[in-house]
């Protein structure tokens, strides 16, 4: 029987821990994850160093920009070009993977294989995340979490037609705060094995 | 009044829609060119002359659009059809070059002859960038120019941001050289009735005394960054390939292109109007593609064009109901009658606001502004024009948005992983333009004053 295209993409509000549960639902499924690692991978396609376009992952357009004949004076808006083109390359190859952020959701819509998650969390569990990975206080631990989520918010919806976070654009949302990551894995892997089932 | 509110008003709406990139730019002047006809000269001003007068129909329909014998000039209100046809013709033309290779196969040419060594290619890069860029538009240019150089840089291994920088200052100021080189300078010339020689001889030579100082600040400040990663006898150029597939058709769209620049620098002394050469040039490359000509007119940037004809009709706008002459009197007013300080106003407000916003609607408007300061203030028309051409082609290469080159060059280098944002652009670009707009003040007081 042919192997089906199976591509999870995961977007998650910072702290939430969507990453990790990307990361486990990756090892469980045995699927790639691009994360923020595409980036070597995008720069080792164009022969440059990594460095160059790093500090541009992720990140909202917020510089005065112009677009002439389909090309944008903006690095923010190439780069994250960039990494749309590996991912829609990706796909077109019919690889099966797991991808973290990056507009994914949109920008794979109408791929077959493609399962859309969105997590959440709480916030005093996300402060309690941030001060124990980042060494912060308790009052700088919500002011990063809120400035990263502005930005995220910020990166999404400059690229994509609809809202970041809106329970519309997804399969699932599900706040991971709630029963936990080892609980929230649980549920998402049934959810997704019955949807492949069902391919 | 309440036209010249409407005018304004219409005006200040395109221009901010244009900035925020929301709509694509020639719904925006095209909606907007209709608003004009239907409030400002409809509702406002009950005028259908004024319709008549900005849509610019009839003067096709006349000898002296398509040959002037002695000096014609343009009517300054409305569509400027002159420019449009031109532009398009000369669309058509660098779209079969392009698609002959001329583009990469110059460049790789020159790379060869210098022997692939750096500080050459920078040089002679720069230089050929303004050469041609006095002959086609500034976007085709860079677009080539940038992508050969980034091939370059990853055989030879050096960092071609410099070069790429410097390339796109050398095409704007290139365009500032010539009649057809940048569509300020077009507008320019058939509104006002200029030839490509009076160009050549006035921006023409403020550009070229420029090109030989930028050249040499670009090298001071890049030298250092421009050394290869691989030594020349480990070179693999034969990654760099230059064979011309069409022979038959590169060699036709070189002749195509040399008939063109011969028109064009001959055209006050054979007559033929900027419109004719475009209108012919066009057809001949047209004729000269054959099965290809479908293809070739299928990639003529339509959106320009109709951007074109809906930002003249906003800009007739404020000129029929006077509102021009208003902001012309107010320069002439703060200058009180002083001739320097009217052309450093028009030199530098034209290049700052051209850094920051498109300069082909600044120049389009700042032209019925001249010509009424030329007229109340007594001042020489053609000095006024020059300081406003040099002032727009100039100032639009200090931020990454002030020029189409400057866009297409900073994203074809992003997209080959060189990103280039606003800091490290300004950092060399702004003491550039700077230095260069010292120039052409200088000059311009100096040689007209």
């Amino acid at each position: 029987m042919e192997k089906k295209q199976v591509i999870i993409s995961i977007g998650r509000e910072f702290a939430s821990a969507g990453h990790e549960i990307a990361e486990i639902l990756a090892k469980k499924f045995e699927l790639p994850l691009y994360d923020y690692h595409i980036m070597r991978e995008v720069a080792a396609r164009k022969n440059v160093k990594v460095e160059n376009i790093e500090p541009y992952d992720e990140l909202p357009n917020r510089v005065l920009s112009r677009t002439v004949k389909g090309h944008s004076s903006s690095p923010h808006v190439n780069i994250a070009q960039m990494q749309f083109d590996f991912l829609r390359k990706k796909a077109d190859e019919g690889e099966s993977f797991v991808v973290v952020g990056r507009c994914a959701e949109e920008v794979l819509k109408g791929n077959k294989g493609l399962i859309t998650i969105f997590i959440l969390g709480d916030m005093d569990k996300k402060v309690v995340r941030v001060m124990k990975y980042h060494d912060m206080t308790e009052k700088k631990a919500i002011k990063f979490i809120e400035s990263q989520s502005k930005k995220r918010k910020a990166y999404h919806n400059y690229f994509c037609d609809t809202k970041w976070g809106d329970s519309r654009n997804y399969e699932i949302c599900i706040n991971s705060s709630k029963l936990g990551i080892d609980a929230t894995v649980d549920l998402l892997e049934r959810y997704i094995k019955q949807r492949i089932e069902e391919m | 009044m309440l036209a010249q509110i409407l005018a304004v008003t219409i005006f200040l709406v395109m221009f901010i829609m244009i900035i925020t990139e929301k709509i694509e730019r020639h719904y925006v002047t095209l909606g907007c060119g209709l608003a004009t006809l239907i409030l400002v000269f409809g509702l406002a001003m009950k005028d259908l002359h004024a319709i008549w007068e900005t849509l610019n129909i009839a003067p096709m329909f006349t000898l002296g659009f398509w040959y002037e014998a002695g000096t014609a000039s343009e009517s300054t209100s409305g569509i400027n059809w002159a420019t449009i046809i031109f532009i398009a013709g000369m669309m058509i033309m660098v779209e079969g070059m392009a698609k002959a290779g001329f583009f990469r196969w110059l460049c790789m040419a020159i790379a060869k002859m210098v022997k692939f060594q750096t500080v050459p290619i920078f040089l002679t890069f720069m230089i050929m960038s303004a050469v041609l860029a006095m002959f086609i538009d500034s976007i085709t240019v860079i677009l080539f120019l940038a992508a050969v150089t980034v091939e370059l840089a990853q055989l030879l291994k050096f960092n071609p941001i410099p070069m790429i920088l410097a390339e796109i200052f050398c095409a704007n100021l290139g365009g500032s050289a010539t009649m057809c080189g940048d569509p300020p300078n077009i507008i320019i010339g058939t509104s006002l009735g200029y030839s490509f020689s009076d160009f050549i001889m006035n921006t023409g030579v403020i550009a070229g005394i420029s090109l030989i100082v930028v050249v040499l600040y670009f090298y001071i400040v890049f030298r250092k960054q421009l050394v290869a990663g691989v030594a020349s006898e480990e070179l693999d150029t034969t990654k760099c390939a230059n064979k011309i597939e069409n022979k038959k058709g590169f060699i036709i769209s070189c002749i195509i292109f040399g008939v063109a620049i011969v028109l064009l620098v001959t055209h006050a002394q054979t007559g033929l109007t900027v419109a004719t050469i475009g209108l012919f040039i066009s057809i001949v490359t047209l004729i000269a593609a054959g099965k290809s000509a479908f293809e070739l007119l299928k990639k003529v940037d339509y959106k320009t064009i109709l951007f074109f004809v809906g930002l003249f009709v906003v800009v007739g706008g404020l000129e029929q109901t006077g509102t021009l002459e208003i902001i012309a009197a107010f320069i002439g007013k703060i200058s009180g009658g002083n001739m320097y300080l009217m052309l450093a106003i028009i030199i530098w407000i034209s290049g700052i606001a051209s850094a920051f916003i498109d300069n082909i609607p600044f120049a389009a408007t700042m032209i019925p502004v001249i010509k009424s300061l030329a007229a109340t203030q007594g001042i020489d028309l053609s000095v006024l024009a020059w300081a406003l051409a040099m002032g727009t082609d100039v100032g639009g290469s200090a931020t990454p948005i002030g020029a189409s080159a400057n866009v297409v060059g900073t994203s074809v280098a992003a997209k080959e992983g060189y990103p280039i944002g606003w800091g490290k652009y300004c950092k060399y670009m702004v003491p550039a333009t700077i230095i260069v707009m010292v120039i052409s003040m200088l000059i311009v007081w100096m040689r007209y004053l």
